[in-house]
């Protein structure tokens, strides 16, 4: 299987595994990143289609006028049976086990190392592009922007950027939909970072092999307007 | 069991299956037609069909996608009989905008106007794969379709949405 033929597969069924995919991500970081990240475009997508029912009801009419209302013990049951189920489920999704948020931000940077590399500045409309529908902007002094994409990271569309600042360039991620109670220290391989509490969510600040590195993420946090 | 007894027995187990799989159904028809009126009438209509035809229902593990069927053959129907036009996606989108409001979550708002936007032939294949977690035979059974059909779309349809988010699309390696 090459590249073209692993990502026709994964674009139609981002879960499919089988020993020629299994084999092909082994072999090709950047088609298994692609494969991760349309699985966790596929969770936004599921997010997105359970529109709640309530607003899409308008009379709360539910069932055929022939179908009986159930007797009360019944309907103890089935929510006895939910609760249960609630409980179940909370249970196990609690107890399973979580990527950790610095494995998930390093992963994303690992996998692409060559956005670290760029030198050239990127116009002010494509940053705007990035982060304009998140409501953010980045205040002018901190750096050149070399890279800046919306990623789906965490089942999330977010900004990715990167910053060139005078002690190097800095991988920038905004997590909106991520909150972290104190700041979260990376560390792997090359890779050096910290994820700060955010106005809203965090932001992840990642350097390679970085000297100052909190002294660099404190720039940076305070050159983003999280806006509303 | 007496003729009575079975009645009741028919209309409660019918009752359990509707309660538990109506607000599938309702998404389903919600983002076959992106209309909450034609959602709701479409479903209530299937419902109607269901219950007359309940007896037909060999094996109640397979309700879910026999329901699907008789909302989907019915979303045919009322377009057939309302002659319903493709409107204005703006003004669709405008129409249904708090069933689509996603609060403090402008990734998951973004997403559902782009599914919103997307090709009737593009989304529905992607609900009943995302959300009724179908197989893509399954889907190629339902609409009628090869399977190598819905790859295609199931693949179109997600570079579509990659493209409308702005997601970044990697080259290829190799």
């Amino acid at each position: 299987m090459n590249c073209l033929e692993f990502r026709r597969r994964v674009g139609a069924e981002p879960a499919v595994s089988g020993d020629a995919i299994d084999s092909h991500r082994s072999q090709c970081p950047a088609c298994a990143r692609h494969q991760d990240e349309l699985r966790a475009m596929d969770a936004l997508i599921g997010r997105a289609l359970a529109v709640d029912v309530p607003r899409l009801g308008r009379t709360g009419a539910a069932v055929p006028p022939a179908a009986p209302k159930l007797p009360r013990a019944r309907w103890l049951a089935m929510a006895a049976s939910i609760m249960i189920g609630f409980a179940v489920g909370a249970a196990l999704w609690l107890g399973s086990p979580r990527p950790s948020l610095a494995r998930e931000v390093i992963g994303h940077v690992v996998h692409e190392p060559g956005t670290m590399m760029l030198t050239a500045a990127i116009a002010p409309e494509a940053l705007a592009a990035v982060l304009d529908p998140d409501r953010t902007k980045l205040r002018a002094g901190i750096g050149d922007v070399t890279y800046a994409k919306r990623c789906v990271f965490d089942g999330h569309v977010v900004p990715h950027l990167v910053v060139r600042m005078p002690q190097g360039p800095v991988t920038v991620l905004l997590l909106r939909h991520r909150n972290v109670s104190e700041p979260v220290r990376l560390s792997e391989q090359e890779y050096v970072g910290v994820v700060l509490p955010a106005p809203h969510g965090s932001i992840a600040i990642v350097g390679h092999d970085q000297k100052d590195l909190d002294g660099i993420a404190q720039q940076v946090f305070d050159a983003v307007d999280w806006g509303n | 069991m007496n003729r009575d007894d079975h009645g009741t027995e028919r209309q409660r187990r019918f009752a359990t299956i509707c309660e538990e799989l109506r607000p599938d159904l309702m998404r389903f028809a919600f983002w076959l037609g992106r209309d909450r009126q034609l959602a709701e009438d479409v479903v209530q209509e299937a419902l109607l069909r269901a219950w007359k035809s309940f007896d037909g229902l060999a094996e109640e593990s397979k309700a879910k996608s026999w329901l699907l069927t008789i909302v989907r053959r019915e979303f045919a129907r009322s377009f057939e009989r309302k002659r319903l036009e493709v409107a204005d996606l703006d003004a669709l989108v405008a129409a249904e905008a708090d069933v689509l409001a996603a609060d403090e979550d402008a990734a998951l708002a973004e997403m559902r106007e782009a599914l919103f936007r997307l090709d009737d032939e593009y989304r529905e294949p992607l609900v009943l794969q995302v959300m009724m977690g179908y197989s893509t035979q399954e889907i190629a059974d339902q609409m009628g379709l090869q399977q190598g059909a819905v790859l295609t779309r199931l693949f179109r349809a997600r570079a579509r949405l990659r493209q409308e988010l702005g997601v970044a699309a990697e080259p290829l390696t190799s």
